[in-house]
């Protein structure tokens, strides 16, 4: 029986609270803003580099780079007959990076929701992935290059094994830290099995799951540089060590340049915006009410 | 008609490592509750008042004795309000209130934002729980427990943590929605003036979780706690809850 279609509206019972009263928007200083903080950050390291340029002649110029990143993008000749590569090389390790991270991702995260969920994985896999965590992506890059030779296949594995722990780490973390009065409170109100684990852990662990995830894929980034740059010989990493042996700093700086780009760019328009996201619940300031209730 | 039986229920936890004793937090309890009557369990803190509820909810197994907990002979459905409130903080307040429900269908929507609408809380349906006040986070957890049609109703000092105008008023709410559903209540509390506010019927619990008197309070609805008939009432639970406390230290010296 429904009380709800009994009483399909309670006049005497909804006197509203008032009306919710957001607080005033503060205005930030435009020297504080992001933006500017960013933009001084960047001419600061122009400036050093600079004066690095000057003082060791094995640096070179922010002029020099320039060029020869616009040699190695538009596919035009570095003199003799080498010429610009970049898509390329992209492509490739774009392609690796992908592979990693899809087979990375969804099994760290489902040992995490095993370890944080289950007292039983926990004591068997807690320590594992501590030990993968805690190697360094130098580790996997030489182990992955032994078993696996020239190829594309240690560059995934690396990765992989590199966003493993972090997934698993943060999101296990993330689930036992989970308040178990709520655990109890499903118990009591019956809530299905399926609904619990999609409101109840994936929901608590969501902002965990996401900093999972942002760290996996900056650490992984650089696992798969790492082996590109010794175990293969296509990629980004690869290219990147072919100037440097040719003695080309100018090419080097330029490709570390690039990615550093890629990884800030992955995470201001993509990662921190989901971070954003998944913590927005925690991040509502508290209305206060007309009414008179004291709180 | 909701039944709530216990027999001789006795729940003792195991030491711990940082409480090296066991404990005995309830020691034999029996009652039965039939019907739409409002049940308070009043005692001080640490008489097992809320083992007693995760008990009868069953989210705790009990070390002896038996508890029934039926709805016309069968398992009656529960609805619990807990002293915190127990809301999902990523979750907006309808859908904490959703997430409870036993069938998902537009009916079940609007049965919801009708709870939320008895406990005046229709405008922040969309909000995070973390955005609204203490009393209004309680207020959720009442309308939750309403939600699920219960046969049985458990509260566990749900205003203890409200400061005392917060509680008076929600006292009300629950007063005035309780009347409309009239469900099997059981309601625990340390308050005595709350008990008689609310109760039909006050079971007094002591340390050791044991039933030391079963009071009837036979006061017209509604009731204010300043009523002198609440009064008078309360006075008499608080001379009986003396001369309990007065013998049990007397046995002490004894011993
Ligand atoms: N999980 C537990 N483990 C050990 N002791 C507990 C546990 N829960 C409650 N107790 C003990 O049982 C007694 C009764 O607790 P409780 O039911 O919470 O009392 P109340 O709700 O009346 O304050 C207390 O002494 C408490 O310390
Ligand atoms: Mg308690």
């Amino acid at each position: 029986m429904s009380y709800a279609a009994d009483l399909p509206t309670a006049p005497e019972f909804s006197q509203a609270p008032g009306t919710p009263q957001s607080a005033p928007a503060q205005a930030v200083h435009w020297t504080r803003k992001p933006w500017f903080i960013n933009a001084l950050a960047v001419a600061i390291l122009l400036v050093v580099w600079q004066y690095l340029n000057s003082v060791n002649e094995r640096v070179p110029s922010i002029n020099e780079v320039v060029s020869f990143l616009g040699v190695e993008l538009g596919g035009g000749s570095h003199g003799g007959v080498s010429r610009g590569e970049f898509w390329g090389p992209l492509s490739i390790s774009l392609q690796r990076y992908v592979i990693g991270l899809a087979i990375g991702v969804p099994v760290g995260g489902l040992l995490g929701l095993l370890i944080g969920g289950s007292r039983r994985f926990r004591s068997v896999l807690n320590d594992t992935v501590l030990v993968l965590l805690v190697l360094p992506s130098v580790v996997w890059a030489f182990t992955a290059s032994l078993w696996f030779g020239i190829g594309s296949t240690a560059p995934v594995v690396a990765v992989v094994l590199t966003a493993v722990p972090f997934m698993a780490v943060n999101l296990s973390s993330g689930i036992r830290g989970l308040d178990p009065g709520l655990a109890l409170m499903s118990d009591a109100f019956r809530v299905p099995r399926l609904r619990r684990a999609t409101h109840l852990l994936v929901g608590g662990a969501l902002s965990n799951a996401v900093t999972g995830v942002r760290l996996a894929l900056m650490t992984s980034w650089n696992s798969l540089l790492i082996v590109e740059w010794f175990g293969t010989a296509s990629g980004v990493g690869w290219r990147a060590k072919h100037w440097y042996d040719a003695q080309r700093f100018e090419g080097f700086v330029a490709w570390i340049l690039l990615f550093v780009v890629f990884i800030t760019l992955l995470d201001w328009l993509v990662l921190r915006r989901l971070e954003h996201r998944s913590t927005r619940w925690q991040q509502q300031p508290t209305l206060t009410f007309a009414e008179g209730e004291v709180t | 008609m909701a039944t709530i039986l216990i027999e001789n229920l006795t729940k003792v936890y195991p030491p711990t490592p940082t409480y090296p004793q066991q404990v005995q937090a309830l020691g034999g309890v029996s009652m039965s509750v039939t019907g739409n009557v409002f049940v308070a369990v009043l005692g001080p803190s640490g008489s097992g008042k809320t083992t007693l509820l995760n008990i009868v909810a069953g989210v705790e197994e009990p070390t002896a004795g038996a508890v029934r907990v039926v709805q016309d002979g069968v398992p009656a459905q529960v609805g619990y309000v807990f002293q915190e409130p127990r809301l999902l903080p990523w979750r907006s307040v309808l859908d904490n209130m959703l997430y409870v429900q036993n069938r998902k269908s537009d009916r079940s929507k609007r049965e919801a934002e009708f709870y939320l609408s008895m406990v005046g809380l229709s405008d922040v349906a969309h909000l995070y729980p973390a955005q609204l006040s203490a009393g209004m986070q309680q207020r959720v957890g009442i309308a939750r427990a309403f939600l699920v049609n219960p046969d049985v109703l458990l509260m566990d000092e749900p205003f203890s943590h409200m400061d005392a105008l917060t509680g008076r008023s929600l006292r009300d709410y629950l007063q005035r929605i309780w009347a409309h559903t009239r469900k099997t209540a059981l309601f625990v509390t340390h308050d005595v003036g709350e008990a008689v506010e609310l109760a039909d019927r006050i079971l007094m619990l002591r340390p050791g979780g044991v039933v030391f008197d079963d009071i009837p309070v036979n006061l017209q609805r509604p009731r204010r706690p300043d009523d002198a008939a609440v009064r008078a009432v309360e006075t008499e639970v608080l001379r009986r809850f003396d001369s309990m406390e007065a013998a049990v230290r007397f046995g002490d010296q004894r011993n």
